[in-house]
């Protein structure tokens, strides 16, 4: 144990008494500070090591930005312990949101001692709780030792999924079933043309109101439902902003929208991170693979990296031939812009969401000057998506403040027109 | 817990305009409750600051009044003195936290036993020194009360610093 500034002030207040008593000639004085040496005689009476012991326990271990964890810690004690101060840091991504993370506690033997408080996951990311720091005070406050307790519990925090009801639809289709209707013709639900009843043709596609018209069998044929493959190609080669409000940060949401979006619709969805070399996982559907892509975009951050791979080197059972490429890039870096030329020249079905990072910096600092950089900067932004649209790709500028259904419902009709074309 | 520091500080500040209620003693006392306060809600060294002008606000007043001497007033200021650098101290600590089931009671229970045994074993020394004086007439007698003021604080610094180094060992 040692020795709290306490106790250098009650000797400091101790010898102003003395000396004031000395000064004035007075005995009362000297009697004043008797009581305050006598409680220094109570330092050294504390117990330096006592056996106590805690842990840790969370309400979930899973959970999505902007929920909320509650923190549990049980304190159990073999012997008394006057006060026991314990701290519990929080990393930058929780964020407090009920109770304290700082308890102070009186333990008795075998009696344990519950603490509870709740944070709210602001971030996305893997969230370790470390080593609870304690203090252990003299009931005096005279003395006071530091000491700390591993209870190491983490919190996996997956990105917040934006709201969207309609998502762009893919040019081409592949050949499983799915939710598209396709334009080749077949087994489905949506009536395509009729033809002439041909042997081998079901009774039940008939087309009896055609037939009765024209005197002869119709059958009517159908358009086939099927998936489509979906890439989602993530930028993080670099970000703006301050978390969680960053390029990225607004990225890796975009992408587990439209991940959970193509999933709930049969189709296959891979990811691609392109953060210098690339990062992928495998184009596939189904929840579990659901739950893979959402462990993928736990860990994509930013990586600083001279390295620059080439497209051509993603393998195809990566990259499709006939998949819809969507590119999630704040268009910050001239290496995303190469790889994206290279795709749009391989054909690839291409549509860029650049999340904007002019706001971001726009409303973190306010000046006159900036607002002048920030509009250059907004024309600069428009000449470069004019150079990228021109190459056929549809480049979708998204202020992440604005809701994602409407920025990706303003880039249907520009798809639609370059269907048509 | 802060209210109960607040509220030793006004007493500790009001006790000496009982012994002489003059302006000098008003003064000095609201300035020791100004900067007591201050201290309760910022740092324990402005308390000690707002502490020692209330103990010079108490000489002021013994030095007015020049009455005969009040041993049980002088312990009770002691022990308040006491408690409230504590209770301010514990205070700052409690301030922000999650205070288990059974903390303050433990340690109001502790100070008041505490100040008890304190202030009667201070009041028994007062009242031994007393006699001694009586019986034992020093020459020299300020002399050798700060003689001995000087050794006591000797005394108790060089025993906290023993206690530091012992405890960095």
């Amino acid at each position: 144990m040692r020795l709290t500034p306490l106790a250098l002030s009650v000797v400091t207040l101790g010898a102003w008494g003395l000396v004031l008593g000395v000064l004035s000639g007075r005995a009362e004085l000297a009697i004043v500070v008797m009581p305050l040496l006598l409680g220094l005689l109570r330092i050294g009476r504390a117990r330096a090591h006592p056996d106590w012991s805690l842990c840790r326990a969370l309400s979930a271990t899973r959970v999505f930005e902007g929920e909320r964890v509650a923190v549990t810690v049980t304190v159990n004690a073999t012997e008394p312990v006057p006060l026991l101060e314990l701290f519990d840091p929080l990393p930058p991504s929780l964020r407090l949101v009920a109770g304290h993370n700082r308890g102070l506690f009186t333990l008795d033997r075998g009696r344990p001692v519950e603490w509870r408080y709740e944070v709210e996951c602001v971030r996305r990311g893997r969230v370790s709780l470390g080593a609870v720091q304690a203090s252990l005070w003299s009931r005096a406050g005279l003395e006071a030792a530091a000491t700390s307790a591993d209870a190491p519990a983490e919190i996996r925090v997956y990105p917040r999924p934006l709201p969207l009801r309609r998502l762009p639809g893919p040019r081409r289709m592949q050949a499983f079933v799915g939710n598209y209707v396709a334009p080749s013709v077949g087994e489905g639900l949506e009536p395509g043309d009729i033809r002439a009843f041909a042997p081998g043709d079901r009774v039940r596609h008939v087309n009896w109101r055609a037939s009765l018209r024209f005197h002869e069998l119709f059958v009517t044929r159908y358009h086939q439902e099927r998936n489509a493959d979906i890439v989602l190609m993530l930028d993080t080669l670099t970000e703006a902003g301050t978390p969680p409000a960053t390029t990225l940060d607004a990225s890796i949401r975009a992408a587990a929208a439209l991940a959970t979006g193509y999933l709930a619709r049969k189709d296959r969805v891979g990811l691609i991170e392109y953060c210098g070399p690339f990062r992928w996982v495998r184009p596939g559907s189904g929840r579990a693979h659901h739950e893979r892509l959402f462990e993928a975009l736990l860990g994509a951050d930013v990586m600083f990296s001279y390295v620059t791979q080439e497209v051509a080197l993603v393998p195809r059972r990566i990259l499709p031939p006939q998949a819809l490429v969507i590119a999630i890039s704040p268009l910050l870096d001239a290496r995303f812009e190469k790889a994206l030329v290279d795709l749009a020249a391989r054909g690839f079905d291409l549509m860029v969401l650049s999340p904007s990072p002019i706001a971001l910096v726009r409303s973190a600092r306010r000046s006159a000057a900036a607002d002048l950089a920030c509009r250059l900067w907004a024309l600069e932004r428009r000449m470069r998506a004019a150079a990228l649209q021109r190459l056929g790709m549809t480049i979708v500028d998204w202020d992440p403040d604005q809701p994602l259904e409407a920025a990706l419902g303003a880039s249907r009709a520009s798809r639609r027109r370059a269907v048509a074309r | 817990m802060r209210r109960v520091a607040t509220a030793l500080a006004l007493v500790a500040v009001s006790y000496p305009l009982v012994i002489a209620h003059s302006t000098a003693v008003v003064a000095v006392g609201a300035a020791a409750l100004l900067v007591c306060v201050l201290g309760i809600l910022v740092a324990t060294h402005v308390l000690v600051g707002g502490m020692v002008l209330a103990l010079v606000e108490y000489t002021l007043a013994l030095w007015i009044s020049g009455g005969p001497p009040r041993p049980a007033g002088a312990v009770c200021l002691g022990v308040v003195l006491l408690l409230l650098l504590e209770a301010a101290e514990f205070g700052r600590r409690a301030h922000g936290t999650a205070l288990g089931p059974g903390v303050v009671p433990a340690q109001i229970r502790s100070w008041v036993l505490f100040g008890s045994i304190t202030g009667m074993v201070a009041l028994l020394a007062s009242a031994a020194a007393n006699a001694v004086s009586f019986a034992v007439r020093l020459p020299w007698a300020p002399a050798v009360a700060a003689a001995g003021a000087a050794v006591a604080l000797v005394g108790v610094a060089l025993a906290l610093s023993a206690r530091r180094s012992f405890s960095r060992d």
